[in-house]
């Protein structure tokens, strides 16, 4: 039987004891799984049984080999497993962020849907999270992959990761992490931030976070969806993860800093250009062009200056209304919760 | 006052619920009309052949509004036709929406005010959307036309027509037939009615082509104004940054920054080098020449850079994906592509 899921006012669900939402959702992220989905959906069951109440929460991210049906028929026989369908492919983020929309659960733990995290890990990370955290990041050991397409770029990712926000993740690209709902209901993904989730949680929530040893097993089916080929689209990542960890509170700070650096460049030129005057600097140029090249330089430099103070002020402008709400919901919660 | 509006809105929304209308035709009448009324008899007999309800909604821009006199005289008669202008020259888009607002139709068929396809196309697009397509398009397929509008069909295929990953051969066709839910969720605005079919695919629906011959009328050359040329081509140039990179500004910016500032940072390097080796700086107008590419680079990303700060302040205002609608159990289960 096909669990109907209906969404009650909270009033309501508050006044019906019976069906309580689960204590753990897990989420699994599907892009043409179809072999891994059956050996998961087990692997899950065998590692969490009946000890507590929990739900998969199985997405697929417009899948073209047969996932969604496989996964539809495993949804069907177990009413702890839901299958949440997007209606094209959207990529990893908007997966796990559609997950964690449909999700229940008090803890929500995500992880891949290839096999290559354990769910005999989940109860791990969530003794973790019952410490007092509020994500909880697996970090693999023995990592089974290859060293020099895999291992090592991630290893430099890492490091620049944590050198840029601050926030001491060894392994970012390890999908099992675990949540507290708290912490989701703040947290937007979008574009590829599941990347920097960790570094998104600290910036935007105050997560406290800490890191679990999990195991990590070889790929037995289908490709790896991940290449080298990403450098370009990784630094420009890195460069706004950067921006929203150290000036998500004060854009215009951000922009002002840069306009005082070309000012300090504006500076440098101008003096040059006054030392050229100077008979006994030598060959920094008597010739006529001295005239242009070095206060045309120091000019450019204070246009430059001028755009970013002009452009931090239009995103202080544009900010505002969503800077404001957001600042309403952060007090509320600290409140409640 | 309040009273009778509402009473107003009432009667009106009861009227909508007792015409119980299968098909609304939307006619925008914006460019090169032909005789409305024929065109209307032609339709009206393909639908009254499919055996379908119908409505006709002729939407005119302002400048046309004597063409519609005709249809004026045919809706006294008794005909299923109505007419609307707009109150200001609008373009297609804003014509669409409000033919749409005005629609009663489950499924809805928009026309241009010309014939590009076989009227008789009209019952392939419908069958396709019952047989579960979202959005169905006519493709003037076997096509006759003229050389010179051939060669603008190519240049709008090798630009906007990629960002279909080749699933649609003719973007410029406005014959389309599509379920009103469909097209009200799309977020139609600005030029961008013609690029339905891209809109509709970067939202999750299923689009499919319907090919039907090019009407002997269409074939006329067709050169328009050099203005008309470059709108068209700033539409292409949004509607290619808001389907790639809406999400991830600064991958847009960014490689146009860094390619800029790159290439001006290099040349700055290798004559500061040199400078080193006792040439001089300051009679080398190759030196404003770099500047002015770091400067412009920098600007670059900066813009970027405001981008992602909108996008990561307005992720929790609205999801980046859409669920895939349940199937109605009756439905056809077999339509998924």
């Amino acid at each position: 039987m096909p669990r109907t899921r209906i969404s009650l006012p909270p009033f309501i669900r508050f006044l019906m004891p019976i069906p309580v939402a689960p204590h753990l959702s897990i989420v699994v992220p599907l892009y043409n799984e179809e072999e891994s989905v059956g050996p998961l959906v087990d692997a899950v069951r065998e590692a969490l049984g009946a000890t507590t109440s929990w739900e998969l929460v199985l997405v697929d991210d417009g899948s073209r080999d047969a996932t969604v049906q496989r996964a539809g028929a495993l949804a069907a026989r177990d009413e702890r497993i839901v299958l949440v369908e997007l209606a094209r492919n959207y990529g990893q983020t908007q997966a796990m962020q559609a997950g964690f929309d449909a999700s229940h659960g008090r803890v929500v733990v995500s992880m891949d849907g290839d096999l290559q995290n354990d769910p005999r890990d989940i109860s791990l990370l969530v003794e973790k999270l019952e410490e007092g955290y509020d994500l909880v990041a697996g970090y693999r050991m023995r990592r089974q992959d290859k060293i020099i397409t895999r291992k090592i770029p991630s290893w430099i990712a890492n490091r620049i990761i944590i050198w840029l926000t601050g926030v001491r993740i060894r392994d970012n690209g390890c999908s099992l992490k675990a949540y507290r709902r708290e912490l989701l209901d703040q947290l937007h993904l979008y574009s590829d931030m599941h990347r920097f989730l960790p570094a998104l949680a600290a910036a935007t929530a105050n997560a406290r976070i800490a890191e679990v040893p999990v195991r990590h097993h070889a790929r037995k089916f289908g490709a790896s969806k991940y290449g080298l080929s990403r450098v370009a689209k990784l630094l420009a990542d890195l460069l706004t993860i950067k921006m929203i960890s150290s000036f998500r509170e004060s854009p215009l700070a951000m922009f002002g800093l840069g306009a005082a650096g070309s000012g300090i460049v504006a500076a440098a030129f101008a003096a040059a250009w006054l030392l050229s005057f100077a008979e006994d600097v030598g060959p920094l140029d008597s010739a006529p062009m001295n005239a242009y090249v070095f206060p045309g330089s120091a000019l450019l430099c204070i246009a430059l200056a001028v755009f970013l103070t002009m452009l931090g002020l239009i995103a202080e402008e544009a900010l505002q209304k969503a800077r404001f709400e957001e600042r309403d919901d952060r007090i509320a919660r600290r409140v409640t919760g | 006052m309040t009273g009778v509006a509402a009473r107003r809105t009432t009667e009106l929304l009861v009227e909508r619920e007792d015409a119980d209308v299968g098909v609304t035709v939307i006619v925008t009448v914006v460019e090169r009309p032909e005789p409305l009324d024929a065109l209307y008899r032609e339709y009206a007999a393909v639908l009254a052949e499919c055996g379908r309800s119908y409505e006709f909604i002729f939407v005119a821009h302002p400048y046309f509004h004597d063409m519609l006199e005709p249809l004026v005289a045919l809706e006294r008669q008794g005909e299923p036709v109505r007419t609307l202008v707009a109150a200001r020259s609008v373009g297609e888009t804003a014509l669409l929406r409000m033919g749409l607002d005005a629609s009663r139709g489950a499924v809805i068929v928009t026309a241009p005010a010309y014939h590009q396809v076989q009227p008789s196309a009209v019952a392939e697009l419908l069958a396709a959307v019952d047989a579960g397509s979202d959005l169905a398009v006519a493709r003037r397929w076997p096509r006759l036309d003229s050389r010179v509008n051939r060669l603008q069909h190519l240049a709008l295929q090798l630009t906007a027509g990629r960002l279909a990953n080749g699933a649609l051969h003719d973007i410029a066709c406005g014959v389309r037939a599509a379920r009103r839910d469909v097209l009200q969720d799309i977020p139609l605005y600005g030029d961008f009615a013609r690029f339905l079919p891209l809109l509709a695919i970067y939202n999750g629906y299923r689009v499919v082509e319907v090919a039907s011959p090019q009407h002997p009328s269409d074939l006329a050359r067709r050169l328009y104004s050099p203005g008309v040329y470059v709108r068209r081509l700033i539409d292409i140039l949004g509607l290619y940054f808001l389907l790639r990179f809406t999400e991830k500004p600064l991958r847009f910016f960014g490689l146009i920054g860094s390619v800029l500032a790159g290439v001006g940072g290099i040349a700055l390097a290798v004559m500061f080098v040199q400078r080193l080796y006792g040439q001089p700086l300051g009679d080398r107008p190759l030196m404003l020449l770099a500047v002015l590419l770091a400067t412009l680079g920098v600007q670059a990303i900066a813009l970027g850079l405001v981008g992602e700060m909108i996008v990561h302040f307005n992720a929790s205002r609205r999801r980046g994906y859409r669920l895939r609608e349940p199937r109605k159990p009756d439905g056809d289960q077999t339509s998924r592509s």
